[in-house]
């Protein structure tokens, strides 16, 4: 009994400080890229949020940056692999996403925004 | 005996391809230089008919940032690999070529040659993201893909995954509609085209959830400028969907084109020519098609199996006193794979069954190999 009850008192603890340390870290947004569009082509952020980009394409090679922030690298090609980057923004406003790379005929359609919301205004 | 002789050379060719994918299974990203492209080579063997190879496709793209908001994009294709004057072998196309004035993400400015924003293929038809050798039927005589004209228009996308084009170009010339591939034969190319008339063409799109496109189409323009009189209005209406959930992608689209006074165009192209052309007044087509990755390991582990099945008639609504032919009713099922040793090299194989409503022509059935590559 007293075993059982050390086990789940130790399972418990080990989830808690899982837990908080998957909040430390940045948060991490997935994005797919596939001729002629991001998905999401819209994401929503909060100003000193750290943001950890995710990136993988679901065809070509293609070029994900980030207007007005340190975010621009090539998505590899489907199956070789995720473009990983880690940014945050300091200032409300919108981003504009775009593809770098020409992709094909439909290249300058591939577009989508990084909408950063003030991080006080958000939590009202 | 030949068609078995170029079927075998073709299948090692494919095979040695495969293997020096294999043997190269390096995840560099590949280098790019300042121009990229897309190719396309096939064999092509209908019943009847001697096999036949073909370089269908050499297409060359470029771009220019004059500014980080001002842009150019250019398409040049070679079809069929060789061109010579007054011959109808092959065409050199200017198929895009135009400036981007990029304002904002919901609103920009565009002008030039510029695509036809219709269908699923028109504006996206690199070969390695759609399934069989050619293009869907459908995206050939009901949507006469790859359509580009000269005009301006906007482009941008709203919220929650909802975005849009809208362009005015010049119109068709209905003076080379056929009964054949209705409205195909007259797409003007930018090519010193008329334009006492303009037409304005439109897409709406969703692409707000995941693996989903969904899209409307729309064209319409006066056509008959060299012919007076006539009031040969062209209407498209097109929708299409595209969804892919893991290994799974369906795609469908429905195209329907409505040709005003086509009897008078009748007409008066049997008066000038001595011969009717049979234009029809109501064109319609429509595909489905499921693509199945059976092999998803990633290139050169990546093999998708695919079934279409297409109905397309140019001679749907006949004009009052015309007669449709109904070899022109047609319908067919393709069936094949498509192998990636890249994620941008495609090698394909597919058979297609046809038919047609005709108790006297018979469709032709066919089998093809193809190669194709985007860089």
């Amino acid at each position: 009994m007293r075993g059982a009850i050390l086990i789940a008192v130790s399972t418990i603890v080990l989830c808690a400080s899982t837990t908080s340390s998957e909040q430390a870290g940045p948060r991490r947004i997935d994005v797919t890229a596939e001729r002629f569009s991001f998905f999401p082509s819209e994401i929503v952020v909060r100003t000193g949020e750290e943001i950890e980009f995710r990136v993988r394409s679901e065809d070509t090679a293609h070029g994900f940056r980030i207007e007005g922030s340190n975010v621009n690298g090539v998505v590899p090609k489907r199956g070789k692999g995720v473009l990983t980057v880690t940014t945050k923004f300091d200032r409300s406003g919108r981003y504009e996403i775009e593809c770098t790379r020409l992709c094909g005929a439909g290249h300058d359609f591939m577009r989508g925004v990084v909408v950063v919301r003030d991080a006080v205004e958000s939590k009202r | 005996m030949k068609f078995c002789v170029a079927v075998s050379t073709w299948a090692l060719s494919v095979v040695l391809l495969g293997a020096v994918a294999n043997a190269q299974t390096s995840d560099s990203p590949g280098v790019t230089g300042p121009i990229s492209g897309y190719m396309e080579l096939h064999l092509n063997n209908e019943q009847q008919q001697d096999a036949s190879l073909d370089f269908h496709r050499f297409v060359l793209l470029f771009s220019h940032s004059f500014t980080p908001r001002i842009r150019f994009v250019g398409e040049l294709e070679l079809e069929h690999a060789f061109v010579e004057g007054r011959e109808e072998a092959g065409e050199v196309e200017l198929e895009q070529a135009y400036i981007d004035f990029l304002v904002r993400r919901e609103f920009n400015l565009r002008a030039g040659m510029v695509l036809v924003p219709i269908g699923i293929i028109n504006e996206r038809h690199e070969p390695p993201v759609f399934n069989g050798v050619e293009r869907p039927f459908v995206d050939t005589v009901i949507v006469p893909a790859t359509w580009f004209e000269a005009g301006a228009g906007v482009h941008g996308e709203l919220r929650h995954g909802f975005r849009y084009r809208a362009y005015a170009l010049a119109p068709l010339n209905a003076l080379e509609f056929t009964a054949d591939e209705g409205i195909r034969e007259g797409r003007q190319k930018g090519s010193q085209a008329n334009v006492r008339n303009v037409a304005v063409a439109g897409r709406f799109e969703y692409v707000g959830f995941p693996g989903l496109t969904a899209g409307v189409s729309a064209w319409r323009g006066k056509s008959n400028f060299a012919v007076p009189r006539l009031d040969t209005t062209v209407t498209i209406g097109e929708a299409d969907v595209r969804y892919r959930r893991d290994r799974l992608e369906l795609r469908g689209e429905f195209a329907n084109v409505h040709i005003s006074d086509a009897a008078r165009l009748n007409e008066s192209l049997g008066a000038a020519t001595g011969v009717s052309p049979n234009v029809a007044e109501g064109l319609r087509g429509f595909y489905g098609e499921a693509g199945y990755r059976i092999w998803a390991a990633g290139s050169p582990r990546d093999l998708v199996a695919f079934v279409r099945y297409e109905n397309f008639d140019t001679q749907h609504k006949m004009p009052a006193g015309f007669l449709p032919l109904k070899e022109f009713d047609r319908d067919a099922w393709i069936t094949g794979v498509t192998y990636y040793p890249d994620a941008d090299v495609a090698i394909k194989a597919d058979y297609v069954w046809q038919r047609n409503q005709s108790s006297i022509v018979k469709g032709r059935n066919s089998f093809n190999v193809g190669l194709g590559w985007w860089f």
